[in-house]
């Protein structure tokens, strides 16, 4: 996807988190003996299954409930969460696809320019913060979007927001900001 | 409250007397208020003639019960819960801020910002502890002083990115804006603890330039600023001419090796780094350099540059390629109706073969069908395009001529080609709209799985056959085994106590700590041993309990947990003891585990049990015993020797 405003910029979409439910008892021992491509984590109660075609890792509980990670994007997840269920249709389960949802979606974003990060955070204070000795990188919380973003000196910015759509909205919103902060060239 | 309206009559004229307390409606006279709370100051005589007024100085912090116990005793009983934790934080900031060597008026603003965070309901679900030093930390930033979170995590053993997140929390909560630390106010501290002897000061200003060079050549950001002071400051040290090793800087500054091995690096990256001692001293380089992860950016782009450029290049000559490849084929079918008959008959027989690999067109179309399908596509069409140009090359060398005149060319492909196959063109992507709109189709209303895209065949792939399950299952039980008994012994325990009616449900217990049978020789010792790790009540003081049996045997040990627990306190209603932060806030009753010369050795519960009602019983009725809550037994004892001695006297 690209944002329009004066500069085209790409942002990359790494990863996209999304659940579902199969609205039915899973026997994960079953689910750990027949498939090729599962860990059994019995300490935890889960099973992760991966799978190849989109390249995705579900978490999968005895209760039904199923977190899938690793897509690279919306439709990527629900085919791949599709697939999923398939599987576990194919053991046996009754599943059904139900309350299928996004959750989290992770993109990285590249600034052609360097920032200042002190500025930066001394212009957003409340929302801005940067703790030098914590993490390199500025953090930026933008509440109505629920984006956080964290802005690096060297100009890119991971955004993780709970959808695409919100992403993009949140790197516009902080392009203006973090132009003002950037390092003019000398 | 001012009575404005009658009830009787309705009137409005109401006559308050303050000095009787009345409210009377002077239009019928009914009384409507007595005994109106009044609030004036009243005097009272004193001894000598004088008069004083009556009433007492309230907090406004605290609720409802006054002191009792007079004036001065401001460790009182029965406050509020809220104000025993203000107290709580105040003695532990007191007690962590002595240790860091900060001034009164911090501690005071620290304080502040303890009250403000209570309010918010902040100190709720984090450890004291952590909330504490976070106002700290707070309070050393604004202030400006050299205190990293370092320190404090160092004091407390606690992990700094945990105090980190306490921390941000507050300061985001608080709306309290910590200014940046700046990496050259630490410079004097480092300085000061490497012993630079008389030239201190030389070292701390040299170390301070090259602190400023780096800013301007942007190496600052988003780096730990004890890793650029301790890189300054080793650089300076030997400008100096003193010797201090890398390992001597890590000690005082607490950075990795490396980490300072790569600032140093960073820096002689720099311009700066080629000048002389004297020439630094003197001259400031006008130019600013880029950030060096900009830098090392940077030349990664310069090499994703490169390869984009030599696709480019690549692409540019296959375009080439295919184009000359278009020409051969006009040329062809010019020369060869043939050719031309071949192709016809391919394309009539099955849309999916037979189209050489150059016309994309048709191709792109292909690619809606399955991957498998596409590769077979491409290797049939090389193979085909590979024998027509062998063939053209041996019988129609002319054509080559005709690849110098592209321009006349194309016109007629298209015209030749143009009817073929759009055609079949056309046909696909209709089936291959098709194929993308079923995908978009959503089905979450139902729950049922829309199996549109799914490969069916491809999924079994992911299930095994029989053969492989049971080798599968073979290998998880072996490798559960030890599980798997467990289970079957907790259902026959199970199965048996139902049977018996004696099945109880199991809460899976928080912690539970193994603990050595007590070997002591008198009942006296097997008490005190117990009740040290049971902890039965925090408000019986230990000390007197021991006393009782011992009689003054133990002042070593009344001795060590008046140090230990000096400035702690106690709350009455805190029973598990805080492992961690032993300085803090020890409960008496961990006294003698905390003291490594202890003889007492951990002792087994159960066993014990009957010893431990007496003395609980014995503590109910033994009044001497109860400590009052919110006290230190430490400071008791030191404050209050008399009430221990005589209290244990009246029993």
């Amino acid at each position: 996807m690209e944002s329009d405003n004066d500069v085209a910029l790409d942002i990359i979409i790494t990863n996209v988190v999304c659940v579902f439910r199969t609205r039915c008892h899973l026997n994960l021992r079953k689910i750990a003996l027949e498939g090729t491509n599962v860990i059994y984590k019995r300490d935890v109660g889960k099973v992760l299954m991966k799978l190849r075609k989109p390249r995705i890792t579900a978490s999968i509980w005895s209760s039904g409930k199923v977190i899938c990670t690793g897509a690279t994007s919306e439709e990527e997840a629900k085919l791949g969460a599709r697939r999923l269920a398939r599987s576990l249709q194919k053991l046996g389960f009754k599943v059904k696809f139900t309350d299928f949802k996004v959750v989290n979606v992770l993109a990285v974003c590249t600034m052609p320019f360097e920032i200042r990060l002190p500025e930066f955070t001394k212009s957003n204070r409340p929302l801005a913060s940067y703790e030098p000795e914590l993490h390199p990188a500025a953090s930026y919380r933008i509440k109505n979007l629920k984006a956080t973003l964290q802005v690096f000196s060297t100009g890119s910015i991971t955004v993780t927001a709970p959808s695409v759509q919100f992403v993009a909205t949140a790197v516009e919103q902080i392009y203006p900001l973090v132009f003002e902060s950037r390092k003019t060239a000398r | 409250m001012s009575p404005r309206v009658c009830k009787n009559c309705g009137g409005t004229d109401i006559d308050i007397d303050q000095a009787r307390g009345d409210a009377v409606c002077t239009s019928c006279g009914s009384v409507l208020e007595d005994n109106i709370i009044v609030s004036e100051v009243q005097f009272v005589e004193n001894s000598g003639g004088g008069s004083s007024a009556v009433g007492q100085f309230v907090s406004s912090e605290s609720s409802g019960k006054a002191p009792s116990l007079g004036a001065g005793f401001h460790n009182s009983l029965g406050k509020e819960s809220r104000a025993q934790t203000l107290q709580n934080g105040k003695r532990q900031i007191h007690h962590l801020g002595n240790q860091l060597q900060l001034n009164q008026h911090c501690l005071d603003t620290a304080f502040n910002f303890f009250k403000m965070a209570v309010s918010k309901h902040l100190t709720r679900g984090r450890k004291m502890t952590h909330v504490i030093a976070a106002c700290l930390y707070l309070v050393c930033r604004t202030e400006g002083t050299p205190h990293m979170l370092l320190d404090l995590s160092d004091l407390l053993q606690v992990n700094v990115y945990v105090l980190g997140k306490t921390f941000l929390l507050l300061a985001r909560e608080l709306c309290i804006n910590a200014p940046a630390i700046d990496p050259c106010l630490y410079i004097p501290r480092f300085a000061h603890m490497l012993e630079f002897g008389d030239k201190n000061h030389e070292v701390s200003m040299t170390a301070l330039r090259l602190l400023q060079r780096m800013k301007r050549d942007w190496m600052h950001t988003g780096r730990r600023p004890s890793g650029l002071c301790g890189a300054a400051l080793l650089v300076a040290a030997r400008m100096h001419d003193f010797r201090r090793t890398v390992k001597e800087i890590i000690r005082v500054v607490k950075v990795c090796e490396s980490t300072l091995r790569k600032r140093l690096n960073e820096f002689e990256d720099t311009p700066t780094s080629q000048l002389t001692v004297e020439q630094f001293m003197k001259v400031d380089l006008e130019e600013e350099c880029d950030p060096p992860s900009f830098t090392a950016g940077l030349r990664k782009i310069k090499i994703q540059q490169i390869e984009q450029e030599l696709t480019k290049k690549i692409q540019d000559v296959e375009d080439e390629i295919a184009s000359y490849q278009d020409e051969i084929e006009t040329e062809l079918e010019n020369s060869r109706p043939k050719l031309k008959g071949m192709y016809a008959s391919l394309l009539k027989d099955g849309i999916q073969w037979g189209e050489p690999a150059p016309r994309s067109s048709l191709t792109s179309g292909i690619h809606g069908e399955s991957e498998a399908e596409d590769e077979e596509l491409t290797v049939a069409s090389n193979h085909l395009s590979k024998d027509l140009y062998n063939k053209m090359q041996q019988k129609n060398p002319e054509s080559v001529d005709g690849q110098c005149q592209p321009a006349s060319k194309t016109p007629s492909l298209t015209s030749l080609l143009g009817p073929l196959p759009t055609a079949a063109s056309l046909g696909l992507t209709e089936s291959i709209k098709e194929c993308i709109e079923d995908k978009k189709e959503k089905n979450g209303e139902n729950g049922e799985l829309d199996l549109n895209g799914i490969d069916d065949s491809e999924i079994e792939r992911y299930l095994l056959n029989e053969s492989e399950i049971k080798i599968k299952t073979e290998l998880w039980m072996k490798e559960n085994a030890d599980y798997l008994k467990e289970q079957k012994e907790k259902e026959e325990r199970i199965a048996k106590e139902k049977e018996l009616g004696i099945y109880k449900e199991h809460k899976p217990k928080k912690s539970s700590k193994k603990r050595e049978p007590i070997r002591a020789s008198t009942a006296g010792e097997a008490i005190e041993k117990m009740l040290e790790q049971k902890k039965i009540s925090s408000k019986i003081n230990y000390d007197v309990l021991r006393d009782l049996n011992k009689g003054g045997g133990t002042p070593n040990h009344e001795q060590d947990g008046i140090i230990h627990s000096g400035s702690a306190k106690k709350s009455a209603t805190r029973r598990r003891s805080t492992n961690n932060n032993r300085d803090i806030s020890t409960p008496v009753s961990n006294m003698g585990k905390s003291h490594p010369g202890g003889a007492q050795s951990r002792a087994d519960a159960p066993p014990h049990q009957e010893e431990s009602d007496e003395v609980a019983r014995a503590s109910d009725q033994d009044a001497s015993l109860v400590r009052y809550p919110g006290h230190a037994g430490g400071t008791m004892s030191l404050g209050w020797p008399g009430n221990a001695l005589g209290f244990s006297r009246k029993s």
